[in-house]
């Protein structure tokens, strides 16, 4: 017994080889880097005011590390997955996170203004909608193989195929817009988007269903079909923080803080904007004008091309691949992709604000264990592939 | 699986890829814009909500004397601040800080950082009350050795600051403190009314500084810190400094001022000496021919330092309590007293104008009179033996040659009410025309000035109905606490005439008023102003005291005339006979001359003197006095008039007298010391104000009246028939210390 456990514990110890080439290692080192620079800005944006607090400088710092760390696990046991992972991947994620947004209904707590936490106690707490991103995405993309197979060959999916992914879709984008969470919502919409491109529905199709969303959503507000308190939620869509010189003041001041950072920043830690923490949420949804201040426009270029190594990394993971798991890999590479362009976008005052964290950067249990897994699930389909 | 090879599927691939790959692009782009090439780069001093202002506070303007000397001045103190923004950036936050200070301070590190934490929710006091970002000052007027271990080992004391801060500095200690005024500390009504207050001002609650607030209270300036989002100090972002506040020149003649409180203080100390109680009195002196008051003293008084940076409630309760006798009231101008046989001035004026008798005539003086079935006596009973004339009857103050021409009034005025006319009440308008009965309009604040009254039908209407129920109660109760019978059948007797008939104003009363008795009074200023009037010729002034504003460069900015009133209704003739009639030339037989015998003065003035009836108190002693002028030279040669009042004293020659003796032996030079004030006249031109006096802590302080004690203790309350302003509570100072 002890010297079959010597015999092995070396060979446990000095991982495969092979196993270790079958890694997509420029996605993995992007991510490295993206997460490395998150982990400075979180720690940037967060020390001065736990200072001011008398608390230790360090402490997002830790539990930011720790969650990173956390991810990092769940994207290498996810890059195990097999095939056999890949069929039940899907309906697992999905009806786990619909029931966690169900859950956020009974047990949730409100945090700025979105009813869509679940606090786990010890300074922990779970987003559901976070999971469910994942979820909906790998849960139309079986949905879309199993039907191709069923379908003759080479034919796009029809109208039957549309209507049961639109009961998929509808599921958790009602529950999370009753949060009411727009970001998410809008991130869950362009992620089946890319599934929808992906799987090769009609071009005519995506466009007809773009405009049924667009009049289906005024038709509703409209016709008074949704009750007073949605309709309050929907209106807290358009004015997030309910206060539009909230809303105002965010921009500006994050618009402050990155047009000081100029070509090379103030340097880290030196950020006059961040250290006064006039940017609110400057840890999470504001990360990037951290990055803007402190790094200037080299280090976020830099945080914006890594972004886009990760897109094109995805995407080629994705056309090496057949069936679900490419479908699944290009909704993953939407989703961050729509993800980071709306973050970054409303930093630079181009898109409306919204609640929703930089992926690898901002600060954030969930969205950090989500991401890991996605991309656990990227590298499993590399592998796969590359078998 | 077959689609999924597609070329299709791989075609859309690509379109994922460049869609992704533009909206990548698209953020680079703006980011590019933002931080490189935008020409209009956002500034974070356009938030105003993240500026902090921390006001520093304008020196207060000086208040000087008429030569420039220093009445209210400033006095640079050292305050002690903290900057918890500094502090918090240490790595310790401050704590080693706090150690080192707490000894220097004779306090504790723990004690000093509950001082600084900003007040909240869950922080209980002591707490910092204001700004986060402000620096909390911890310690004022802190010991020179302090300053210098502080600075010398600055490097050990990050966040800790010395702060020089002017505060208001009284070099003539009380001196004309109720001329002067208080100050306090701005309170949430001030803002209201001025939102340009802020916590650290001083705004000034009486007097002089109430009444020039706005010129001597300057513009703060402030110092703008960037602040952050928790409103905690970042950095450093300009300064405005202050602008330092107007000093008021006044006509308050620091010498004379002194000379008069101390012979005040000195007349009180020997009245009590002789056993009578003289709780208080006052005088005034004005020059007659400006309206300029030159000294008004008031006992007793109090320290206006007291209130400087906020008097403490402990302190606040001593001078407002029942026994303290109300020294924050200014008797000289703020109390108003029956003025007794110094109102003969405007008897004499009416019964002249009105041809009731004349200069050269005689007329009645009884030792008594029956007036509506009840005798009225002159002082003692006194009679002198068939008619006399106006003049003599003013030198002796016979009351019944007075009485005789007032009830002729009241009795023509009863015709006209019975024939359904309006009483003409000729004494009662000339009394009006004197001044009596309104506001002296003096540049004081409003509620600082008696105005007096004068008995009428329509004053004692007035009175009646206000009092009506007190009276009818004490004539039901009938005086049980009174133990001697007579006084106490009395008592209620009276109580139970004016229940039913209060209202009535008799024959009787016209003749008390006639004599400066029953409802009339004046107060001390009041009755300057009417003998101003007569020796000028008639002009009676809106006294002042402010005579010129100076700004902090020294250079005058507004000169304060007094204004007039009107003309007095009587012939110039008639005044100068009055002036030249009362004359206390040596051998006179002026009543006020008494006091003088001996004097180097007593050739030099005239006077006339009052001793005014108070029932179940001594008489209040007054003397209204006016000079210098030779005897059967025009009155108008005077300088000053003197107006002198004791309460429970006496007569008017035996406790006004002596004290205006004093006083003029002082402001004309007597026994070999010199006038007080140069040429013994009042100063005539504005003092040249060199702008170094008016920053330099006061350099060339006011004399001191003497070492008297302020508010000293009296026998007795100070009753009196004043009026309820002699009583009327102290007005709202902030009894509240400002932090530390």
């Amino acid at each position: 017994m002890s010297l079959t456990l010597s015999q092995r514990t070396p060979l446990r110890a000095m991982p495969d080889p092979r196993r270790l080439r079958s890694y997509d290692w420029v996605l993995l080192l992007a991510v490295l880097a993206l997460c490395c620079i998150g982990a400075l800005l979180v720690w940037s944006a967060t020390r001065t005011r736990l200072v001011a607090d008398g608390a230790n400088p360090q402490t997002y710092l830790a539990k930011h590390l720790l969650n990173t760390a956390l991810g990092a696990a769940l994207l290498f046991v996810a890059a195990r997955a097999d095939s056999r992972v890949f069929r039940l991947i899907g309906p697992v994620l999905y009806v786990g996170s619909v029931l966690g947004l169900l859950a956020v209904f009974v047990v949730g707590s409100t945090i700025n203004g979105a009813h869509a936490w679940i606090v786990l106690g010890g300074g922990f707490e779970i987003q559901p909608a976070e999971f469910a991103k994942l979820g909906l995405i790998s849960a139309l993309a079986v949905l879309f193989a199993q039907r191709a197979a069923a379908r003759r060959p080479g034919t796009p999916p029809g109208p039957r195929d549309l209507l049961a992914a639109g009961v998929l879709v509808v599921i958790p984008l009602g529950l999370i817009m009753l949060q009411p969470d727009l970001g998410s919502a809008l991130v869950l919409c362009s992620a089946t988007l890319g599934v929808l491109i992906a799987a090769g529905v009609r071009a005519r199709w995506i466009v007809g269903l773009l405009l049924l969303a667009i009049l289906g959503a005024v038709v509703a507000v409209k016709a008074g079909m949704l009750a007073e308190y949605q309709l309050a939620r929907f209106a807290a869509f358009a004015h997030p923080g309910r206060d539009p010189q909230g809303v105002a003041y965010n921009i500006t001041q994050a618009h402050i803080a990155i047009a000081h950072g100029g070509l090379f920043g103030q340097g880290l830690f030196h950020g006059a904007q961040t250290r006064g923490a006039f940017v609110p949420e400057q840890q999470t949804d504001f990360v990037f004008s951290v990055a803007g201040e402190e790094l200037g426009f080299v280090g976020s270029a830099l945080i914006i091309a890594l972004l886009g190594v990760v897109l094109w990394r995805g995407l080629r993971i994705a056309a090496a691949s057949t069936g679900a798991a490419r479908l699944i890999a290009a909704g993953i590479v939407c989703w961050l992709g729509f993800q980071a362009f709306e973050n970054i976008g409303m930093n630079l005052g181009l898109t409306p604000v919204t609640g929703l964290p930089l992926p690898f950067i901002s600060y954030g249990g969930s969205s950090m264990f989500a991401q890991g897994i996605a991309l656990g699930l990227l590298q499993a389909i590399h592998r796969r592939s590359h078998r | 699986m077959s689609f999924a090879d597609a070329v299709g599927s791989r075609r859309r691939l690509g379109l994922l890829r460049v869609l992704l790959g533009s909206l990548l692009l698209t953020l680079l782009c703006r980011l590019a814009y933002v931080q490189l090439l935008d020409p209009h780069k956002p500034q974070q001093s356009a938030g105003l909500t993240h500026l902090g202002s921390i006001v520093i506070p304008a020196p207060r303007g000086q208040i000087l004397d008429s030569s420039g000397r220093v009445l209210v001045g400033n006095r640079s103190t050292h305050v002690l601040t903290v900057d918890r923004s500094t502090l918090q950036q240490q790595d310790d936050q401050g704590r080693s800080v706090l150690a080192a200070l707490a000894p220097l301070l004779k306090t504790t590190a723990a004690d000093l950082q509950r001082e600084i934490t900003p007040c909240g929710v869950r922080v209980p006091a002591p707490c910092w009350t204001g700004e986060p970002y402000q620096p909390v000052p911890v310690a004022t007027d802190i010991d020179a050795s302090v300053v210098l271990a502080i600075s010398e080992h600055a490097e050990q004391f990050p966040g800790v600051a010395i702060d020089d801060q002017t505060v208001l500095d009284y070099p003539g200690g009380t001196l004309a403190a109720h001329l002067l005024g208080y100050t306090g500390a701005v309170s949430a009504d001030d803002q209201k009314a001025d939102p340009k207050l802020v916590d650290a001002d001083t705004i000034g609650r009486s007097g002089l500084e109430e009444s020039y607030d706005s010129v001597l209270r300057g513009t703060d300036g402030t110092r703008q810190v960037a602040l952050d989002a928790r409103g905690e100090a970042v950095g450093a972002a300009g300064t405005d400094a202050p602008t330092p506040g107007d000093s008021l020149v006044t006509s308050i003649d620091a010498g004379v001022q002194a000379l008069a409180e101390k012979a005040l203080y000195q007349q009180l100390m020997a009245q009590r000496a002789k056993g009578k109680p003289a709780p208080s009195g006052a005088v005034v002196v004005e020059d007659p021919h400006t309206g300029r008051v030159i000294a008004a003293a008031s006992y007793p008084t109090y320290d206006p330092a007291q209130f400087v940076g906020g008097i403490s409630v402990s302190d606040y309760a001593k001078l407002t309590a029942p026994g303290a006798d109300d020294p924050l009231v200014g008797r000289a101008i703020d109390g108003a007293y029956a003025p007794g046989s110094t109102f003969k001035l405007i008897s004499a004026s009416d019964d002249l104008m009105t041809g009731a008798v004349n200069t050269t005539d005689s007329y009645p003086c009884p030792g008594s009179l029956n007036v509506d079935g009840r005798q009225k006596t002159n002082y003692d009973s006194e009679s002198f033996g068939g008619p006399i004339s106006l003049q003599f009857a003013l030198d002796v103050s016979c009351d019944t040659f007075f009485y005789l021409p007032a009830v002729a009034e009241w009795h023509a005025d009863q015709a006209r009410v019975d024939s359904g006319q309006q009483p003409q009440e000729q004494l009662q308008k000339m009394a009006r025309a004197f001044g009596v009965a309104s506001s002296p309009g003096i540049d004081l604040p409003a509620d600082e000035q008696a105005s007096g009254s004068i008995g009428s039908r329509e004053n004692r209407l007035a009175l009646w109905k206000a009092n009506k129920s007190d009276y009818c109660a004490a004539a039901k109760r009938g005086y049980p606490d009174v133990a001697n019978p007579t006084d106490r059948a009395y008592l209620t007797q009276l109580a139970s005439e004016n229940c039913t008939d209060g209202w009535r104003f008799f024959a009787g009363n016209n003749a008390d008023t006639a004599i400066g008795q029953g409802d009339t009074t004046v107060s001390p200023l009041q009755l300057a102003t009417a003998y101003a009037a007569m020796v000028n010729g008639g002009t009676l002034f809106r006294p002042t005291l402010g005579w010129g504003v100076v700004n902090a460069a020294g250079k005058l900015v507004r000169t304060i005339t007094p204004s007039v009133v009107r003309k007095v209704p009587v012939d110039r003739a008639y005044l100068d006979f009055f002036g030249n009639a009362l004359h206390f030339q040596a051998n006179h037989t002026v009543s006020g001359a008494l006091a003088f015998d001996g004097s180097p003065t007593q050739t030099l003035i005239g006077g006339k003197t009052g001793t005014a009836e108070v029932y179940g108190k001594l008489d209040t002693s007054w003397l209204a006095s006016w000079g210098p002028y030779q005897p059967g030279a025009p009155v108008g040669d005077s300088k000053y008039v003197v107006v002198g009042m004791i309460t429970q004293a006496g007569t008017g020659a035996s406790a006004a007298g002596p004290m205006l003796r004093q006083i003029w032996e002082g402001l004309l030079g007597a026994n070999g010391a010199a006038p007080v004030t140069r040429g013994a006249k009042p100063v005539s031109t504005l003092p040249a104000i060199k702008p170094s006096l008016l920053s330099a802590p006061a350099s060339q302080a006011a004399p001191s009246p003497g070492g008297h004690a302020t508010a000293g203790p009296s026998s007795s309350p100070d009753a009196l028939p004043t009026r309820s302003s002699a009583t009327k509570p102290a007005k709202q100072a902030s009894a509240t210390r400002t932090s530390r």
